[in-house]
């Protein structure tokens, strides 16, 4: 990867190793479990990684250098803590038992960045066993440096991805989400995302837990990239629902939060159906009279002239709702215009200027899709409708 | 225009039907809100689309007297259970939408069924109490 990160792991990782190879020991199944499945195609790899552990630390360690970075997120298997765990696994024959904090579940770092950036978190095993940094300390420097001078195996890195989208959450404030996107931009990306590593790696240095937030060179591969779009998409629109529906806001899970819209389509409809029933005991009075003047107002002297007629309209009315113009587009008469004749006097306050009238041209379509005669609907004008109360 | 349009279907509705019952009128006001709606709505969205369809349809089908096809064939049975079959149901055409558009067609439908609930309920607070 980029030389800067070897540099600076190799400074970081005396003593660490011992530390973390303790913890290592407690991981090897869990890590096992996780190699042998995701190694499919690097069977070699968990297999020799099981040899390794008997080797002495320097073998180990040669045999990883040489192996390179297949052999390395085969047998890390983990964050980059528990990465670096198996590295120093090599050493631990040399070292005693290690504490490592392990934040993470395991994970493939995919290269030898991932070594590196174990050898640089071995600084929190460091502190444990001062006994041991004699012994792990050549180690990861080793291991640390030719690492970084191998290219990216493919191997690793598709069990490192398989792995990644289900691991990526948990380490996401852990340090091993470095490593693991390190090992993906290593692969994916251009030389842009080593350097960036190096960037972290410095970083995690100096600081015990450093809390990797930096965005990982995202992937240039095609699919993820579509893939990301369209779950940002999805995540937005969930965004504007819970918006919507009261008292989705604090809803976390989107499970949750599908139910709860659920519940509200369902409640709106029977609202809906409740109060037909309530309209259809009721005859309301609807005063219309105030309509004509209404039209007279807002629109032309033509805008009351008959029914059946295009009305004219005030552009700038029209313009101002976009609904009009679909409107306008949908039905069949290319003259109609829309109207916002909703008048004002209207007893019920509750009516916006939403509700724009068409005179014309609801006559026709809306009058058919009522299932009513159209004859009848069609002579039905804003003076009708006075006189039919 | 949506208020237009509901005031205009509902008056139409208690004028040709005043002797049948209540709830058949209420039956026919039920359709003429989501008419209206769709309607209001405009052809740009799914779901009302799929609304006039079904309304034109039916009102086919009840001229016709006759089954020309089956309707609510349910194109695509959700073999698996996918988070959002529930919703599919609930909202007009949502049973073809990819998972996307759904939320999409959702969130508009959530709109105009609150515009048309407020509506109709403040159609009937001003009625008052004394209807006819």
């Amino acid at each position: 990867m980029g030389p800067a990160r070897s540099s600076g792991v190799g400074s970081g990782n005396s003593g660490a190793y011992t530390t973390e190879i303790a913890e290592s020991l407690r991981f090897e199944e869990e890590i096992h479990s996780i190699v042998h499945p995701s190694l499919d195609s690097s069977p070699a790899a968990g297999g020799s990684f099981t040899a390794l552990l008997g080797l002495p630390a320097n073998q180990a360690v040669e045999l990883l250098h040489e192996t390179g970075p297949s052999e390395a997120p085969s047998s890390a298997a983990a964050p980059s803590p528990t990465g670096e765990l198996w590295r120093l696994r090599l050493g631990e024959h040399a070292a005693g038992p290690l504490h490592l904090p392990l934040g993470c579940s395991p994970t493939f770092p995919s290269n030898a960045a991932l070594v590196e950036r174990a050898a640089r978190f071995s600084v929190f095993a460091a502190e444990d066993s001062p006994e041991l940094s004699s012994g792990g300390g050549p180690s990861p420097r080793l291991k640390a440096e030719p690492p970084d001078s191998d290219s990216p195996p493919p191997l690793p890195i598709p069990t490192e991805k398989t792995q990644r989208p289900a691991k990526r959450k948990e380490c996401e404030k852990s340090k091993a989400k470095g490593p693991a996107k390190k090992s993906k931009s290593a692969e994916e990306n251009t030389v842009a995302a080593p350097k960036e590593t190096a960037a972290e790696n410095t970083d995690g240095e100096k600081l015990p837990y450093v809390h990797v937030r930096a965005r990982r060179g995202q992937a240039t591969d095609s699919h993820s990239l579509a893939e990301r779009a369209r779950r940002e998409k999805i995540n937005a629109r969930m965004k504007l629902l819970q918006e919507l529906v009261p008292g989705c806001s604090k809803i976390t899970g989107t499970a949750l939060v599908l139910d709860e819209i659920i519940n509200h389509v369902q409640s709106l409809q029977r609202q809906v159906e409740f109060l037909s029933m309530r309209l259809a005991a009721v005859n309301p009075r609807i005063d219309f009279g105030g309509l004509d003047g209404f039209l007279l107002a807002e629109c032309g002297p033509l805008a009351t002239a008959n029914g059946r007629g295009g009305v004219a309209l005030d552009p700038a009315l029209w313009s101002s709702h976009p609904v009009t113009a679909n409107g306008a587009r949908w039905l069949p008469q290319p003259q109609i215009r829309h109207v916002d004749v909703w008048p004002t006097q209207q007893s019920s306050t509750a009516w916006t200027r939403d509700g724009a009238a068409h005179p014309h041209a609801l006559l026709n379509p809306g009058a058919s899709l009522f299932g009513y005669d159209p004859a009848s609907s069609v002579s039905l004008n804003s003076n009708q409708l006075k006189t039919e109360l | 225009m949506l208020a237009f349009r509901f005031l205009r279907a509902l008056t139409l509705v208690h004028r040709t039907t005043p002797n049948s019952s209540n709830a058949a009128r209420s039956r026919r006001i039920q359709r003429a809100a989501f008419a209206s709606m769709a309607y209001s709505a405009g052809p740009r969205r799914a779901w009302s689309r799929a609304l006039l369809c079904r309304f034109h349809f039916h009102r086919a089908r009840r001229r016709c007297a006759g089954r020309s096809r089956t309707a609510g064939v349910p194109r695509r049975p959700s073999t698996t259970g996918s988070p959002a079959d529930g919703l599919r149901r609930l909202v007009p055409g949502g049973t073809e939408m990819d998972y996307c558009s759904l939320l999409e067609e959702t969130a508009d439908y959530i709109r105009c069924l609150s515009k048309q609930v407020k509506l109709m309920q403040s159609i009937v607070d001003s009625v008052g109490p004394g209807g006819r």
